[in-house]
């Protein structure tokens, strides 16, 4: 039992980051052009993380073990700990990354070294995601900008009224999207670690019970919490600071078609929906809050002519759909050999 | 039946208050300034300018009180941060048209100047445009606030009435100087008439100003 709260160690480290940095997605302009206080966005984001993780994580994750199910603790570990490293050196490429792509080529990794089969059509229904994604929210933000410009053009409200509204609407869209970033994401930081769980079901008094995946999804959700609250304060500032040009209504968009594309690749209720009217479910996949954010802002962007756009940012989207999950699985591949030969661990079974 | 009041509501409701009750005191000075110009000409009324200049100096007063709390508000209660700036400028710029208002009527009061007949209808004229400017300019400023697709209508009279009374100053500054007063009259008067022109000229400023503000908002 010892052994896998060091082994989980990666998987806190890597949801510790999470926090630090895609709290900003939701937060970020909010907090930086100072319509809400940092101390309330941290609080908010904090909550609706663990709520949505503990509750709707399960959807995201179980995609995750269908493409390579970690067997073994310390392979779980070198799993989250490459994708971890693989961020860290993406990030000082200034190479677009998301935790997503890094844990699903970290999982290949895995499956190359340990010899299991990787699901191709699972594997292309997952990277058609991360390309669906950034798209998917520039077609929604574009919609749900025409619809506000529509609402407020008509209903003629008066600038304070809308700044209030606007207060509120950040608020509320934050929530939501922390939400919808715990119940995608949680999958990224605490996904590989199910198949070797060995945490118990809790039961809190009043009857309220957790899975054992529930739980594991929990202590993921709280380091992503710890993340929010030390250190994602600088990364909402220059996230403001950058796009502050943006008003905040647009901003408030952004938010909302970001939560939107991250509930629906977590939602199991509309997966399910969708397949009883026999239409296509839509996958329950990680995807990037990030480019989700990048892909949004582009749709408003073009919505409006298409001038200033940052072509140089789109180009390192790219770069970083091929870079990221090749790296993770390289490095992962290499280090599943040193933690196997030189330091005795088993890594698979 | 109950009433909740929500603390950052009725703040939003304060200022909107505060803001509307600046525009009626910008509203109310220009229609003092028209009416004076009137009063000042007519010789049998000393003693009612004497309480125009004393009404116009109370506005002043009342709305540089309305112009330190919205700011105070605008920045302590951090309301429109992204706009903050903007408003800030705007406010400003309003508060100048009514210092000049003040000063006009002032000096009038003071310098006592003596106007030729000859001159009235000229001069009626020209603070008719002029407090069309200002009255015009405030709306436009207040629908800034209320209603942003009526802002360019208001800048646009704004404009019109500042060309109109560009034209009406430069025919009573070419009248003057062809007149057979002093040349210290001349001087005294052409000073005077030029303050008043000042007016709309500082109104036409804000109204770009405003134009700017206006495009910025667009969301």
């Amino acid at each position: 039992m010892f052994s896998f709260w060091i082994f989980l160690s990666s998987g806190l480290f890597l949801g510790w980051s999470l926090g630090a940095n895609d709290a900003s997605n939701i937060f970020g302009t909010a907090v930086g052009t100072k319509m809400v206080k940092f101390r309330t966005a941290a609080l908010i984001s904090a909550v609706f993380v663990i709520i949505g993780a503990v509750s709707a994580g399960e959807g995201a994750a179980q995609t995750l073990n269908d493409l390579g199910s970690v067997n073994a603790p310390a392979g779980a570990f070198m799993v989250g700990l490459a994708a971890a490293l693989s961020i860290y050196w993406m990030t000082l490429s200034k190479i677009s990354v998301s935790t997503s792509q890094a844990i699903v080529g970290a999982i290949v990794g895995w499956n190359l070294y340990s010899g299991k089969p990787t699901d191709i059509s699972l594997f292309s229904t997952i990277a058609g995601t991360w390309i669906f994604c950034p798209i998917l929210s520039a077609i929604l933000a574009v919609i749900i900008y025409q619809l506000a410009r529509f609402i407020i053009t008509r209903a003629k409200i008066s600038l304070l009224k809308q700044d209030f509204y606007t207060r509120v609407g950040l608020i509320l869209a934050g929530a939501f999207g922390a939400y919808a970033l715990g119940a995608n994401n949680i999958a990224n930081v605490m996904g590989v670690f199910i198949p070797s769980n060995p945490l118990q079901p809790l039961t809190f008094p009043g009857g309220f019970r957790l899975t054992s995946e529930q739980v594991l999804f929990l202590l993921g959700a709280l380091a992503i919490a710890v993340g929010i609250v030390t250190y994602s304060g600088n990364v909402m500032q220059t996230v403001g600071r950058n796009i502050c040009l943006m008003s905040p209504l647009a901003a408030w968009v952004v938010v909302v078609a970001q939560s939107l594309v991250l509930f629906l690749f977590a939602s199991k209720g509309l997966h399910l929906f969708l397949e009883e009217h026999g239409l296509p479910g839509i996958p329950l996949v990680p995807v990037s809050s990030s480019q989700a954010v990048i892909g949004a802002v582009i749709g408003i962007g073009l919505l409006k002519g298409g001038h200033g756009i940052n072509w140089n940012l789109i180009r390192r989207i790219f770069i970083g759909w091929v870079a990221t999950p090749v790296i993770a699985a390289a490095v992962c591949f290499i280090s599943l050999f040193f933690l196997e030969n030189v330091f005795n661990q088993t890594v698979y079974h | 039946m109950l009433h909740i009041k929500f603390p950052v509501v009725s703040r939003t409701h304060n200022l909107e208050n505060k803001i509307d009750a600046f525009h009626d005191k910008m509203i109310e000075a220009a229609a003092v300034f028209h009416r004076s110009i009137k009063v000042f000409l007519n010789e049998n009324s000393r003693d009612e300018y004497k309480s125009i200049n004393k009404k116009i100096k109370t506005i002043e007063h009342e709305e540089d009180k309305l112009r330190r709390d919205i700011e105070n508000d605008l920045y302590s209660q951090n309301l429109l941060p992204n706009l903050q700036a903007d408003i800030l400028q705007l406010i400003e710029g309003l508060d100048k048209i009514n210092n000049q208002i003040d000063d006009v009527i002032y000096k009038f009061y003071i310098e006592q100047p003596q106007i030729p007949a000859a001159f009235h209808h000229k001069l009626i004229e020209l603070c008719d445009q002029v407090a069309d400017c200002v009255e015009n300019m405030a709306i436009a400023s207040r629908s800034f606030f209320k209603d942003l697709s009526i802002v360019r209508d208001y800048i646009h009279k704004v404009y019109i009435m500042e060309q109109e009374s560009d034209s009406s100053y430069n025919d009573l500054k070419k009248a003057i100087f062809k007149s057979d007063m002093s040349l210290a009259n001349k001087l005294q008067l052409d000073l005077l008439i030029t303050e008043v022109a000042d007016i709309a000229d500082i109104a036409e400023d804000c109204a770009d100003e405003l134009l700017i503000f206006t495009l910025k908002r667009d969301i």
